[in-house]
């Protein structure tokens, strides 16, 4: 259907439901639409689809815009892109180093690997440091900085977790939140720390070290996505950006938006959107209150721009990628995307990387022009001996704006004002990375964009739950039952036992159960009554099978009764208190080792 | 991790105090008793010996019928069973009750 139609309304008497945004949120909301034979329209700022996981060509070369693995602990997406790309889909088995101080480091880090290439007085001063950290419990953990050198000691975070973070985010690490740490290392929830430990369930992700990826890189997906769109009846309108939402009594009644330069009003039903939470409450600035003007203002994004070169050699390094923790030079993550899939490239006799720079949009480096830009990463390349400069046959750079969002000291209440906005518009729904402003990785930004469909469709999910609750995702799976038994016997299992009441219940059945042996005997009488059970005044002095000796055994049997059940439950506890504690460290450190594919 | 970003379960796990299952404790400790005294009764009837368990035999004022002999062990282990199932269920009972009177009192929630 052409624009002119759509601006006059004409959608056959069907509703009309308006996604901003042809990136995974965006494209699989519209898929989800489509398959229940729904036509949804689209509208994409840029010209091709696949948001961040775009892939762009050059000359025949496939470069992926940062490296995206498909890899997820969600059946369903794991379903959807096998259905998409079939055998099209490469299994590939992942190889990352880190690159520090001339050396490659193996990533995820190897004890043994990381000693070796520090160097045996550098290897000790970080044992101690880590041992150290160990002996010291209730720390603050309110920075990244503090979070990381509390559990392993200050000298590995400074080694291999500080340049890195602070290249990526442009900020100290004492300045970045804990909480976003928490988010990003999944592992630490107790629960499923603990049911890993006793049960094996969790598929932690640090084990999955083959991932899928498309011949032809991310955009090959979005592309099959787009063409399931299309066929299904569904519009995807490029060079569009949307301008406006127009609201009345709580409810979207249109979008306003341009295409190649020429404005068009369409009137809408629902609206679900991907773009910039910050710009959609722009968009929504006639109805919008100033504080939430001003939260939206205050929602930082970080932006990165990757050179990509092509090099005139058969092969570069082995690894996918390379994360550069060396201070002397700015690149921070380096791709080799020939190790990704060999059809990204079309001459074998060459290869091609992506040296990532993380920046800021209108910092020094986002504003260098593209000829110093490719003289900067071909230098670094030469300088890090990856490849001579004179190998370097091509270039060109892609910016990114808006590619991660920040989570700094103020976002969370910002975020909180603009969602408490947003959730009194009925028909507006917000997904994906940038439109919920959460580090949403690919799957989560799909699942977002499938569960705002479904709601369309009279469903009642809360996208705002995904990745934020992996049970929600267990739910999904329709495996919520087990998950809450699993939970439950955790629970049950796991929590403090009452030293006093305890030592109490066991020392009063004890007594009682002397009592009534005695009072039995004196019952029964006899000639001698109870000469064995008289032996008992052997340890309790003063005893007799007599009513008064029954009292005087509960006496002594509630008390020993009581002194090692408390001691029963006080050790049980601290058994259980160290195990909890070991287990939550080695689940948190587990999760810290893939942590820089997190960032 | 601060409090405020710890899930529920986390909570419950880090504040939460024990519950005993009355019947899942006496009916354990109902059935380690009755082994006991099974096991123990056929041991001495393995071994034998004139009289067979004259001492073990004294735990007839309390488990009338019971015997050291085969049958005896498994009249015993009724016994044994019983007693420990009540008893069992008894501790978990008095646990209970006082860990939700000190948690009541502590105004805390189960």
């Amino acid at each position: 259907m052409e624009v002119e139609n759509l601006a006059n309304g004409k959608y056959e008497g069907k509703e009309a439901i308006v996604i901003i945004g042809a990136g995974p949120a965006g494209l699989s909301a519209a898929y989800d639409l489509v398959s229940c034979g729904i036509q949804p329209i689209v509208f994409e700022k840029s010209s091709t689809v696949g948001g961040i996981s775009r892939t762009e060509n050059r000359d025949g070369y496939y470069f992926d815009i940062g490296g995206h693995r498909f890899l997820s602990k969600i059946d369903y997406i794991n379903r959807l892109w096998q259905k998409m790309l079939g055998e099209n889909l490469l299994n590939v088995r992942r190889l990352s180093r880190i690159y520090y101080k001339g050396r490659f480091f193996n990533y995820p880090l190897v004890p043994s690997n990381a000693l070796i290439n520090l160097g045996p007085i550098e290897s000790v001063l970080i044992v101690l440091s880590y041992l150290r950290a160990q002996l010291q419990f209730n720390t603050e953990d309110t920075t990244f900085e503090q979070w990381v050198s509390n559990r392993f000691g200050s000298r590995l975070y400074k080694t291999f977790f500080k340049t890195y973070t602070e290249k990526v985010w442009g900020i100290p690490c004492n300045q970045i939140r804990a909480d976003w740490a928490a988010q990003r290392i999944k592992g630490l929830s107790l629960v499923a720390a603990l049911s890993n430990a006793i049960l094996r369930t969790q598929k932690a992700r640090t084990l999955v070290d083959q991932f899928v990826y498309p011949l032809q890189g991310p955009g090959m997906m979005w592309r099959s996505f787009q063409q399931a769109i299309e066929t299904g009846g569904g519009q995807i309108h490029f060079d569009s950006e949307v301008l406006e939402i127009g609201s009345e009594n709580g409810r979207v009644v249109g979008v306003s938006f341009s295409k190649n330069g020429q404005p068009y009003d369409i009137p809408a039903d629902h609206v679900i959107s991907s773009m910039p939470i910050n710009r959609l409450v722009r968009a929504l600035h006639r109805i919008t209150p100033s504080e939430v003007t001003d939260a939206a203002d205050g929602l930082s994004y970080r932006s990165f721009l990757i050179v990509n070169l092509i090099v005139r050699r058969k092969e570069l390094f082995k690894d996918q990628w390379i994360y550069v923790h060396s201070p002397e030079v700015l690149v921070g993550r380096i791709q080799n995307f020939k190790n990704w899939s060999a059809a990204m490239v079309p001459d074998p006799e060459m290869s091609s990387v992506g040296m990532e720079y993380f920046c800021n949009e209108g910092d020094e480096i986002w504003i260098m022009p593209d000829e110093q830009l490719i003289a900067l990463a071909t230098s670094e390349l030469e300088k890090l001996g990856l490849a001579q400069g004179r190998e370097v046959v091509n270039g060109f750079v892609v910016r990114q704006s808006q590619a991660y969002p920040v989570y700094d000291e103020g976002y969370k209440d910002n975020l909180q004002t603009i969602k408490h906005f947003l959730d009194g518009i009925q028909n507006l729904q917000t997904i994906g990375r940038n439109g919920m402003h959460r580090y949403n990785n690919m799957d989560h930004s799909m699942l977002t964009g499938i569960f705002a469909a479904k709601n369309i469709l009279g469903e009642q999910h809360d996208v705002w739950n995904v990745n934020e609750d992996e049970e929600y995702l267990e739910e999904y799976r329709e495996e919520r039952a087990a998950a809450a038994l699993s939970t439950e016997i955790l629970e049950t299992a796991f929590c403090r036992m009452d030293k006093l009441a305890f030592a109490v219940a066991v020392g009063a059945v004890s007594g009682l159960t002397v009592f009534i042996a005695t009072l039995w005997l004196i019952i029964k009488g006899g000639e001698v009554v109870g000469p064995h059970l008289s032996l008992l005044s052997q340890y309790f002095a003063g005893y007799s099978v007599t009513v008064k000796g029954a009292f005087i055994a509960f006496s002594y049997t509630f008390f020993w009764g009581f002194l090692f059940a408390w001691l029963f439950a006080y050790l049980r506890n601290l058994l259980v208190a160290y195990y909890i504690y070991r287990t939550k460290r080695k689940a948190e450190m587990f999760s810290l080792n893939d942590l820089f594919d997190r960032l | 991790m601060k409090g405020e970003f710890q899930p529920k379960n986390e909570k419950v796990i880090v504040h939460g105090v024990l519950w005993l299952n009355s019947k899942f404790i006496g009916f354990a400790l109902g059935l380690t008793c009755g082994l006991i005294i099974f096991i123990t009764t056929n041991w001495l009837v393995i071994k034998g010996g004139d009289p067979v368990g004259p001492n073990l035999q004294l735990l007839s004022q309390y488990f009338i019928g019971y015997r050291v002999s085969f049958l005896g062990s498994i009249i015993g282990f009724i016994y044994g069973f019983a007693v420990g199932t009540l008893s069992g269920a008894l501790i978990g009972w008095i646990y209970n009750s006082i860990a939700g009177f000190r948690v009541r009192l502590d105004g805390k929630s189960r």
